[in-house]
């Protein structure tokens, strides 16, 4: 698909999932949220952030700690991660935008959002 | 200062996409900022240390890089690049001079004639080929040993790069335009991790500066385990940017060869280097 139109596509679905999403999160989920944010293919977080246990993290984007402090509103989270023209922008940023540019579906972005909203 | 650069830095790209490439910026004024840049960025680093690398970010990497170098694993390809240098020698005197440490320095530069960036790796080719001789493979082997040969006999000389037409200046700026620019699906460019965030750790890899990154290739890369030109190195890096890699040797490499070569000017050649 090409990616204009998955933005405008996913535009709509997105308050739905996290809406739903943040009601209770399984363990599995979590898990699994965990390994795509982990994993090198995937969201590759630990290249920049320190997240978790993560081994060997780098230090180019902040630590990701305490994010339930630091958005209270969860779906601003979803949308720094996705990448919408709303979101947060940093000029010169590293942070690749995991949505927009079809990095990761809007399903694994979730589960990662899940997964790092314990952190 | 520190945000100032880094907005004409910035401000470059808007510029480059909007009006032709020659007009874009003024090369030494640009590499002034450059240099100026990673001033600000680190006042303890003396300029002439970036011929290092990433190396003058780290103490430690520098002790065991400085290690490595006491007897380094590249001799032996110097070794036998020296052997191709014998064997076709009257060749390669007819291109480059009798003197084969007064090659190296004298590239990149810019040929008026064809209007083309002419790389080191590029003219032993064309030499080779006008000669009747096959032309080496660009990312390693034969023609990495032959560079590191080169390279080694000019070490101590200064990266002099010179742009004095339009078309030079075009060619700079194309390279410019390569290096600032985000691409691919991750929206990286050269410059977010080589100077906005260089000295900074990607996973376990230190970030090196852009200024000197010519100076001491070839390089000799643990993970290789042999000799590489910088044309591979762009293409992988260009690889885990998730973007198509160029050619080794198509003219935007070159360009960007020319143009990281130009804001290295006056640091000295130490090729060929031990990366990790
Ligand atoms: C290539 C580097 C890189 C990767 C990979 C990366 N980030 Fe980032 N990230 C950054 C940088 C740099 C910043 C700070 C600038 C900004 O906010 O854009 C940042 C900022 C953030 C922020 C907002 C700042 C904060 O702490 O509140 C969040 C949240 C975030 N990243 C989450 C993630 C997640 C989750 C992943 C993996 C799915 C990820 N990042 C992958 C570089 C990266
Ligand atoms: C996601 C980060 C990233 C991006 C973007 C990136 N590189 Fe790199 N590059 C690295 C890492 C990591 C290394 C290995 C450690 C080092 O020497 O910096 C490296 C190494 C290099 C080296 C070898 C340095 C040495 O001393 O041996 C050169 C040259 C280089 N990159 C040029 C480029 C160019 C040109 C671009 C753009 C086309 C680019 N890089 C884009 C991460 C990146």
């Amino acid at each position: 698909m090409n990616s204009k139109m998955k933005q405008l596509l996913t535009a709509f679905a997105m308050s739905c999932t996290v809406m739903t999403a943040s009601v209770g999160v399984q363990a599995d989920e979590l898990a699994e949220g965990k390994k795509l944010a982990f994993d090198r293919s995937k969201g590759n977080c630990l290249a920049c952030h320190m997240a978790g246990d993560g081994a060997q993290p780098g230090n180019i984007g902040p630590a990701l700690i305490a994010m339930k402090l630091r958005y209270p509103d969860k779906q601003k989270l979803y949308n720094k991660v996705w990448g919408t023209d709303d979101a947060m922008k940093v000029p010169n940023s590293m942070m690749p935008e995991f949505g927009s540019h079809g990095i990761l579906s809007d399903d694994e972005i979730r589960k990662i959002v899940d997964y790092i909203y314990t952190l | 200062m520190k945000k100032t650069l880094m907005s004409a830095l910035a401000i470059g790209v808007t510029l480059i996409a909007t009006s032709p490439a020659v007009l874009a910026v003024d090369p030494e004024k640009d590499r002034q900022n450059f240099v100026e840049f990673f001033k600000a960025k680190s006042p303890n680093i003396a300029f002439e240390d970036y011929k290092d690398g990433g190396y003058v970010y780290s103490a430690d990497k520098r002790a065991q890089w400085e290690a490595v170098e006491e007897f380094p694993p590249y001799l032996d390809s110097i070794d036998a690049g020296q052997a191709l240098y014998e064997k076709d020698k009257a060749v390669y005197e007819k291109c480059f001079g009798k003197d084969p440490s007064n090659v190296r320095q004298h590239y990149p530069y810019f040929d008026e004639k064809t209007k083309q960036v002419v790389t080191l790796e590029w003219a032993i080719n064309l030499c080779r080929t006008e000669a009747g001789l096959e032309p080496f493979k660009y990312k390693k082997g034969d023609i990495a040993n032959l560079s590191a040969y080169f390279g080694y006999q000019s070490r101590g000389e200064k990266v002099a790069v010179k742009i004095e037409s339009d078309a030079a200046r075009e060619a700079y700026n194309k390279g410019r335009d390569l290096f600032i620019k985000p691409v691919g699906q991750l929206g990286l460019s050269c410059a977010k991790c080589h100077a906005y965030n260089a000295g900074r750790y990607a996973r376990a890899d230190l970030l090196s500066p852009a200024l000197g990154h010519t100076t001491h290739f070839p390089v000799f890369r643990a993970k290789w385990q042999e000799l590489g030109t910088l044309h591979r190195r762009y293409g992988g890096c260009h690889q885990n940017m998730r973007a198509e890699p160029f050619k080794a040797q198509s003219e935007e490499y070159r360009n960007l060869e020319f143009f990281q070569a130009y804001t290295s000017n006056g640091l000295e050649i130490n090729a060929p280097g031990y990366r990790q």
